[in-house]
């Protein structure tokens, strides 16, 4: 992606946002952001800003879509129009939110416990309000609190997170600038609990080497990661129940 | 010592069998997120949908009648079926009826028993998994309503909760409240204190 001249990304050592190459961007998390959803999320990561919402399980529709043996699973990414500077959304899904869609349910699929759920749907809506870079990772973090939230059986919430390569330096969690025009870029997903991959997608070349250090570096961010997702998903019931212990 | 967790978080280093759980060779592991106790080793759910058993007791609504059976609403993904043979009254599209669990067939339909009609009233969603916080230890919350309110209440497992005479408005504020803060404590005396009219605002 990208053209004309190649911007310098590594100066004096440091991110042109002034972070370290393992450094992730500022990210908050909100549980229960849309009253309707049976479960909901609202991300802020960097200058990412997207909403999560799980609606279900109900009845698969249409019927021959539907498993008679567990759930299935229906994820929608989109970018909304004035998501960022490229144009986005101007006629429904386009190639590349396809895509994110597919790997994202991908993704939940290896977590939810879809056997609980026979004959039933799972949505799972994805949008991206403001987008700089890393919007899959982000999206897939969110939605994992959205679906913990929702109560569904899940035997992990999956985080996600990219790494890339800027020259010979590994860099995590990429903005767009970097996401652009550096050498590489690998999107992760990972169950923290297990340590298993559920997304892995890379442009670029890395060598062998370089994924597996990659790999690690993003499990360490994981930590962060999964502890934020924890706060948040706790803080709503705690909030009510300081109101009464005090 | 009773704690909040999420899926994931390791519950113990054994592997052993509690509901809403998984487990493999390295412990056991909550798989919703809910309140769990440490001494008496059960995670209750916080969210969460509910999941049809034998002999549950439940409320829908009557959706269609296809002659031979009657297809009714449970406000699940599953959809509830009575069959019009066991049945001697007639039941009408619309119906508010209470009905046991026979079993979950596959593809998500739940038999029906026992079905009786519910005459009058209206009906409250709550999530199916505040039902045992509404109901209490051996009925004490739903005494206490009925009692304070002086309103006929009839519970489904289901999330759906039925409400008729007394002071109804008085009663749906108090359910909803159990709702909101079911997994507080000292939630007995609030609600008796809101019954009898003389919380502190």
């Amino acid at each position: 992606m990208g053209g004309g001249e190649k911007p310098e990304l590594i100066v004096n050592g440091k991110r042109l946002d002034g972070r370290a190459m393992d450094e992730l961007r500022s990210i908050k998390i909100e549980v229960g952001t849309i009253r309707n959803a049976v479960g909901s999320a609202y991300i802020e990561w960097g200058n990412n800003k997207i909403v999560a919402g799980v609606y279900g399980p109900k009845e698969a529709l249409p019927k021959h879509v539907s498993n008679p043996e567990k759930a299935i699973i229906k994820c929608r990414y989109a970018m909304s129009p004035f998501s960022s500077l490229e144009e986005h959304g101007r006629s429904g899904p386009n190639r590349r939110s396809i895509e994110i869609s597919k790997v994202t349910k991908e993704v939940f699929e290896n977590v939810v416990l879809l056997e609980n759920f026979p004959g039933s749907e799972i949505d799972i809506y994805v949008d991206v309000l403001q987008a700089d870079g890393g919007t899959r990772a982000a999206g897939i973090t969110a939605a994992a609190v959205a679906l913990a939230a929702s109560g569904i059986p899940m035997s992990d919430v999956p985080f996600s997170v990219s790494i890339g390569k800027v020259g010979e330096e590994l860099i995590l969690d990429l903005n767009k600038i970097e996401d652009n025009y550096s050498d590489a870029d690998m999107p992760m997903a990972i169950s923290p609990r297990t340590g298993e991959l559920l997304l892995l997608q890379m442009d670029g070349n890395l060598t062998k080497d370089e994924i597996s250090k990659g790999v690690s570096m993003a499990q360490k961010a994981g930590e962060v990661i999964t502890k934020l997702q924890k706060d948040a998903l706790k803080a709503s019931y705690e909030k009510i129940m300081e109101k009464y212990t005090k | 010592m009773q704690r909040i967790v999420i899926p994931g978080e390791k519950l113990v280093d054994s592997q052993i069998r509690i509901e809403n759980t998984i487990s493999d060779k390295n412990g056991t592991y909550a798989c919703v997120i809910g309140y769990y106790d440490d001494e008496r080793k059960s995670l209750i759910p916080l969210e969460g949908l509910w999941q049809p058993r034998q002999g549950d007791n439940i409320i829908g609504v009557v959706e269609e009648d296809k002659g031979n059976m009657y297809l009714v609403n449970l406000n699940a993904p599953y959809k509830g079926l009575i069959l019009a043979k066991f049945i001697e009254t007639e039941l009408n599209a619309g119906d508010f009826i209470t009905a046991t669990v026979k079993n979950l067939e596959k593809g998500g339909t739940v038999i029906l028993l026992r079905p009786q009609r519910l005459a009058g009233g209206k009906l409250i969603s709550v999530s199916p998994s505040r039902i045992p916080r509404i109901i209490g230890k051996g009925n004490s919350m739903l005494n206490q309503i009925t009692t304070g309110t002086g309103t006929k209440i009839v519970i489904g497992l289901n999330g759906i909760i039925w409400l008729n005479g007394g002071k109804m408005d008085l009663a749906t504020s108090t359910i909803l409240r159990i709702e909101e803060e079911a997994h507080t404590t000292g939630l007995t005396d609030r609600i008796q204190k809101m019954l009898s009219g003389n919380e502190m605002k």
